[in-house]
């Protein structure tokens, strides 16, 4: 509370009410305080009294704790008491009245109304007469600290000259008691803490309190110059208002002054300025500032977060880089090195004549007894430019290094125990052969096996016991070339018919196995066709049909027909139906590719120009649709539409062989370079996905026609199996996993695996090699 | 009480059902280490202690809760979970013997199929013939007939009448049914089975031998009459071109009785369960139960790998099968839900193409496998057969226990083998 305020104020003084007031008491007493406050006014040391008053009120002003409790109703009927008083004396009376009632101890209150009356009369006494400040009345200058550290002194602090402040003599209990009997001011009787002295509040003292205590305005005396509507009242509690700066405009001037000369005289220099610019602008030395156009003030952004941003400064010490680090010297850099660090004559000789660019070090090491005898470092200077030239020459940029896990990298597969069933071992071998078996096929109901070798000879297995059945030794042809390249059984299941190629001629095979209807059938079928005549006779003949007549004795091998072809055949593929069958001559030029139908004993050449050396061909399993494979590329044909309908980009040197899956849509391509390539043909003429597991050339690739597997047989003597699903969900991209390598065939002539076919029904696969074998896998 | 103190000891009880070796039923300490041969030799000691007119040196065999012990006793009690602080009953029976080979009989090519009856063996081979053998080793007659391989031959009746018959079906498609006159060691096909339209890779005969069944590669099953006469057989010249012996006989053809489809690949074996039922192994991985009166498929049983073969007990009315893996798997038809593997017997190193129960033990049956070795097995001891029979040089493609003291084998090296296996001790 600042001085001012409180001196525009009625006194605020609320003392401590004793705690142990009578309320029978003090109702009775009120007469007797008056009284007795007028008639034995206690004069005891006032001086001190005032001083501790003083003091005690100011306190008593942070002193919250302390508990004021004064009973309502005694408050009351002093307040109505008051009132009365009041409303009868006017200000000064009341003033006199309060300056005769209050005599000793309350006199720094009636010094404050003198204050306060003399604030209108203008009449001001010493304003340091008395200090009013709260802090420099105080007696004691212990300072504001619990004053129960004193409780086991005599004295209770100290004054300003160091003194001690002696504690007032308390008397024990009975003198409390008799006090409290005898004395009428007990009740309103308070200690001031700070000095130990007795304290007796005054009437005002206590209205306030009772103000206070029953929220309402401190000072009763307003309050009750409102209620009564005095027009003096505001006077009394406030200063009044004067408005010297108001917000309306006056039509006066607040001064004065009249108009100097000068603000009615144009001015000189003004003049002689204007002149200036004047001349300036004629002569186009200055130029009138452009007014701004509309644009440019819209586009007065400004950058809301500006303040966000990290100042350019700071910035940079955050980033800081450090300058790249001096390598550490090196052993050949000591003063001592090992002696094979030190350079031979010849080697220093070489040093000295290379170019200081050149020189692997920049420096010759030497050897020095002791560190004592160390010349200084001549080259010390020169270091330190290079460094310096280094230094400016190296990029400062912070290299921001990826941190990847490699393994997050590896697509997630399946682990291929969750795939089962692939084959995983071998099985049984098939023995018989003496020479390299370079094909197999299997019928399609999967009990028999046909293995076409180098040796001339075909033979029929049995596929569950390994036992051959049959064997068919080819004579030796025109040629004298006895290897049989390709054989392929029929795939349907009424057909009992393997299309053997060897050499220039294929040769369709009655076998002779499994059901014996389906065996007859089938030479009846053949032995009953009646050529017409008319087709044939206008065409050009590309392969000559001829059947084996029941007396010849290659019929009782099961040869059924014959067709020769103009070069040599390597390859023999069914149409998966049965009655077609094409045959590729990869010399044959124009001719490669042969499509032959069986029913009508009939042969056809698709393509009238060649594309390139054919590799091998494929039926499409369900679509009138011809793959053809040359080294690079593989055309899809529509045979029906007779078009060409999609070309393949097998990013590969040299197509070794060509599997279809069953669905039609996918397609594997084993190459010589040692890559096997997923197509889906929907997708992409690229390949989806390309494996390079195979350390040799691929040589063939298979479909299994029901399980998700297909396998690839390689000149390094072995055969991956993998995983490769096919989903229904054409979103939904095959899944690839390879899952077994097997590994049983030797390598001979560098030659490893040279066939592999799946079994029809079960997940095994059959695979031929070099060694003369063929294994089957389960 | 044999080793020093400081090693863990076991308090085992011994008992044993063979009343010839019983021993008083009081705990013994033993080496938790110990071995068979160890506790052998101590019963033995407590046999010999006991009753001097035991000869010692009987070796043992002990089982722990119907399993073989194979392994150190404390190692078998930790894989089984067994704490070796309670005393462990062990049971003990008498080592089964080692079977001995006895006899190699030489045919002309791959012996595809056996059976034995009393004293004559039948023997079917991939050179279309079929062979009967003495039980000593003797060859009794070569019986052309069949066009092609022979794939399975079954007796009929082989008890010692002067007239046998036996069956043969080949991958001719045909089952023959042969008479065998005994003293004239002449033989007859007296009826000729045709309707399969694949090779006939199994026979079964029922109990009552009025019937048989035939699994083929054609995927179907078909019934029989066995009969001497059944109604429906057809007179038919038999084709076959024969050398050794001029069958000039007139053959009546018999047409299946009940054709029953449902297996998706081949069957490659069949067993009669009861009177009515039969039991069907595939190459389309399932096992299948029939029912022969109703004619219907009554229940299926899914495998993971293509049967070969298999074999029924009439002993412990279990099925065990051999695979086209390494496993023999030990089925029970009567079990309806939950694992119907009851277990796998694994040691085989090829396709186990053959299986066959002992006759008079229901624990023990062989197998037969393409690795070249048949192994005797005991259904207590998966992980190791009992003893493993080796000589032959190729894959074996049959095995046989008809006759209880003999153990029959046939591969593609061309020999039959012949093992002796006395097995008298422990009846059943």
């Amino acid at each position: 509370m600042s001085s001012k305020s409180r001196s525009k104020r009625k006194p605020d003084q609320f003392d401590f009410v004793d705690k142990g007031v009578n309320d029978s008491d003090s109702s009775e007493s009120e007469e007797s305080v008056y009284s007795g406050l007028e008639e034995e006014p206690d004069t005891s040391e006032e001086d001190q009294e005032q001083s501790s008053n003083q003091s005690d009120n100011d306190s008593s002003d942070n002193d919250d704790d302390e508990d004021i409790t004064l009973d309502d109703k005694s408050g009351l009927e002093l307040s109505t008491e008051q009132r009365k008083e009041l409303s009868t004396a006017s200000d000064d009376e009341l003033n006199e009245i309060n300056d005769q009632r209050y005599t000793g101890n309350v006199k720094s209150q009636n010094r404050k109304q003198q204050k306060q009356i003399t604030v209108k009369t203008a009449d001001r006494p010493d304003e340091y007469d008395y200090d009013s400040s709260d802090e420099e009345d105080i007696r004691n200058t212990v300072g504001n600290i619990p004053l129960e550290w004193y409780r086991e002194y005599p004295h209770i602090g100290y004054d300003i000259e160091g003194n001690r402040l002696l504690k007032p003599e308390k008397g024990d209990q009975l003198d409390e008691f008799l006090n409290k009997m005898d004395n009428p001011n007990y009740w309103r009787t308070v200690t001031n803490k700070m000095t130990g002295q007795n304290v007796v509040l005054s009437k005002e003292d206590l209205g306030l309190i009772q103000n206070l205590q029953s929220s309402k305005h401190p000072d009763s005396m307003a309050e009750n110059y409102q209620s009564s509507k005095h027009p003096d009242s505001m006077a009394e509690n406030y200063q009044p208002w004067i408005d010297f700066f108001t917000h309306e405009k006056m039509i006066h001037p607040v001064t004065n002054h009249p108009q100097h000369k000068r603000s009615f005289i144009p001015s000189k220099w003004e003049k002689l300025k204007v002149g200036q610019m004047v001349h300036a602008l004629k002569m186009g030395w200055m130029k009138p500032t452009k007014a701004k156009t509309e644009e440019e003030e819209e586009e007065n952004f400004y950058m809301l977060w500006k303040e966000d941003e990290e100042s350019e400064i700071t910035r940079r010490y955050r980033a800081h880089l450090p300058a790249p680090k001096m390598p550490l010297p090196s052993h050949a850099e000591s003063y001592n090195p090992p002696p094979e660090y030190l350079l031979t004559k010849e080697e220093e000789e070489k040093w000295q004549n290379m170019e200081p660019e050149e020189r692997r070090m920049n420096f010759l090491p030497q050897k020095y007894p002791s560190l004592r005898l160390v010349p200084a470092y001549k080259r010390f200077i020169n270091e330190r430019f290079e460094r310096c030239l280094d230094l400016y020459l190296c990029p400062r940029k912070p290299k921001i290094r990826m941190n990847i896990n490699p393994e997050d990298l590896i697509p997630k597969l399946p682990k291929p125990r969750d795939l089962q069933p692939f084959p995983t071992a071998q099985a049984i071998v098939y023995r018989g052969h003496s020479d390299i078996v370079r094909t197999i096929s299997v019928d399609p109901t999967g009990q028999w096996l046909v293995s076409g070798s180098d040796d001339g000879s075909v033979r029929f297995w049995e596929v569950s016991t390994g036992r051959c059945m049959k064997s068919i030794t080819m004579e030796t042809g025109s040629l004298g070339n006895m290897c049989i390249r390709s054989v392929a059984w029929n795939p349907h299941p009424d057909v009992s018919l393997v299309a053997i190629a060897m050499g220039q001629t294929v040769i369709l095979v009655n076998p002779g196995l499994g059901d014996k209807m389906v065996t007859n059938n089938t030479d009846n079928v053949l032995h009953s066709f009646s050529p017409t005549e008319e087709e044939s006779m206008g065409k050009k003949v590309y392969a000559d049909w001829s059947s084996i007549d029941t007396s010849d004795k290659r019929f009782e091998n099961g040869f059924r027909l014959l067709l020769q072809h103009p070069k040599e055949v390597s390859q023999v593929t069914w149409h998966g139906r049965g009655d077609y069958f094409a045959s590729v001559m990869p010399k044959g030029d124009s001719m490669s590719v042969l499509i032959h139908q069986l029913s009508r004993r009939r042969s056809q050449n698709p393509f009238n120009k060649s594309k390139g050396m054919v590799q091998c061909v494929l039926f499409h399993p369900v679509r009138p649709f011809l793959f053809v494979a040359t080294q690079r590329y593989v055309r899809v044909y529509n045979l029906l539409k007779q078009e060409l309908s999609k070309k393949l980009m097998t990013n590969c040197k040299w197509v070794s062989s060509m599997a279809v899956h069953s669905g039609g849509d996918n397609i594997i391509i084993g190459s010589y370079d040692c890559r096997l390539s997923w197509f889906d043909l929907d997708v992409s003429t690229k390949p989806y996905q390309t494996l390079r597991h195979h350390k040799r050339a691929v040589r063939a690739v298979n479909y299994h026609r029901k399980y998700p597997l297909f396998a690839s047989a390689s000149d390094d003597g072995t055969v991956i199996v993998c995983h490769g699903m096919v989903y229904n969900d054409l979103l939904k991209n095959p899944l690839i996993v390879p899952v077994k390598i097997l590994k049983g065939h030797a390598i001979s002539h560098d030659l490893g695996v040279l066939d592999c076919v799946f079994h029809p029904s079960q997940p095994w696969v059959f695979s031929c090699g070099a060694d003369t074998t063929i294994r089957l896998f389960t | 009480m044999m080793a020093d103190e400081n090693t863990p000891h076991v308090q085992a009880k011994f008992f044993t059902k063979q009343s010839q070796y019983s021993i008083p039923d009081t705990p013994y300490s033993v080496p938790a280490a110990v071995g068979t041969s160890e506790l052998s030799s101590l019963i033995n000691q407590i046999l010999k202690g006991s009753d001097d007119s035991v000869d010692a040196g009987i070796e043992f065999d002990f089982l722990l809760d119907g399993e073989f012990l194979r392994v150190p006793l404390d190692k078998h009690l930790e894989n089984r979970g067994v704490s070796s602080e309670d005393i462990v009953e062990i049971e003990f029976v008498e080592r089964q013997p080692a079977p001995k080979p006895e006899d190699s009989l030489l045919h002309d090519d791959w012996v595809s199929c056996l059976q034995g009856c009393k004293e004559c063996i039948l023997s079917g081979s991939y050179d279309n013939t079929v062979r009967i053998w003495t039980t000593t080793g003797a060859p009794l007659l070569t019986i052309p007939g069949h066009s092609a391989p022979v794939k399975c031959v079954k007796w009929l009746s082989g008890d010692g009448g002067p007239t046998c018959r036996f069956i043969s079906g080949s991958h001719d498609q045909t089952i023959l049914i042969w008479e065998w006159h005994r003293e004239e060691n002449s033989v007859e096909c007296v009826h000729a089975c045709r309707g399969h339209a694949g090779s006939v890779d199994c026979i079964a005969i029922n109990e009552e031998r009025d019937k048989f069944v035939s699994g083929s590669w054609d995927k179907m099953l078909k019934l029989w009459s066995a009969a001497a006469v059944a109604e429906g057989d057809q007179e038919e010249q038999l084709e076959a071109p024969t050398k050794k012996q001029k069958i000039s006989k007139k053959v009546q053809t018999r047409v299946p009785v009940l054709t029953l489809s449902g297996h998706t690949e081949g069957i490659s074996a069949a067993e009669w369960l009861s009177r009515s039922e039969v039991c069907t192994a595939s190459w389309d991985h399932t096992l299948r139960l029939w029912d022969m009166e109703k004619a219907t498929q009554t229940s299926q049983m899914q495998g993971t790998k293509v049967f070969l073969d298999m074999s029924y007990s009439l002993l412990n009315r279990q099925i065990v099968t051999a695979s086209a893996d390494r496993h023999l798997r030990l089925w029970d038809p009567r079990t309806t839900d939950g694992a119907i593997v009851k277990c796998t017997y694994t040691s085989h190193n090829g396709w186990v193409s053959s299986v066959s129960w002992s006759p008079v033990n229901q624990y023990l049956f062989i197998s037969g496998s393409y690795d070249t070795v048949m192994k005797l097995w005991d259904t207590r001891s998966p992980k190791a057969p009992l003893y493993n029979m080796s000589g032959h040089e190729e894959k074996i493609l049959a095995v046989d226990w008809s006759i209880p003291s003999l153990l029959l084998s046939g591969a593609a090296d061309n020999h039959l083998k012949v093992f002796q296996y006395n097995d008298e001790k422990h009846g059943t």
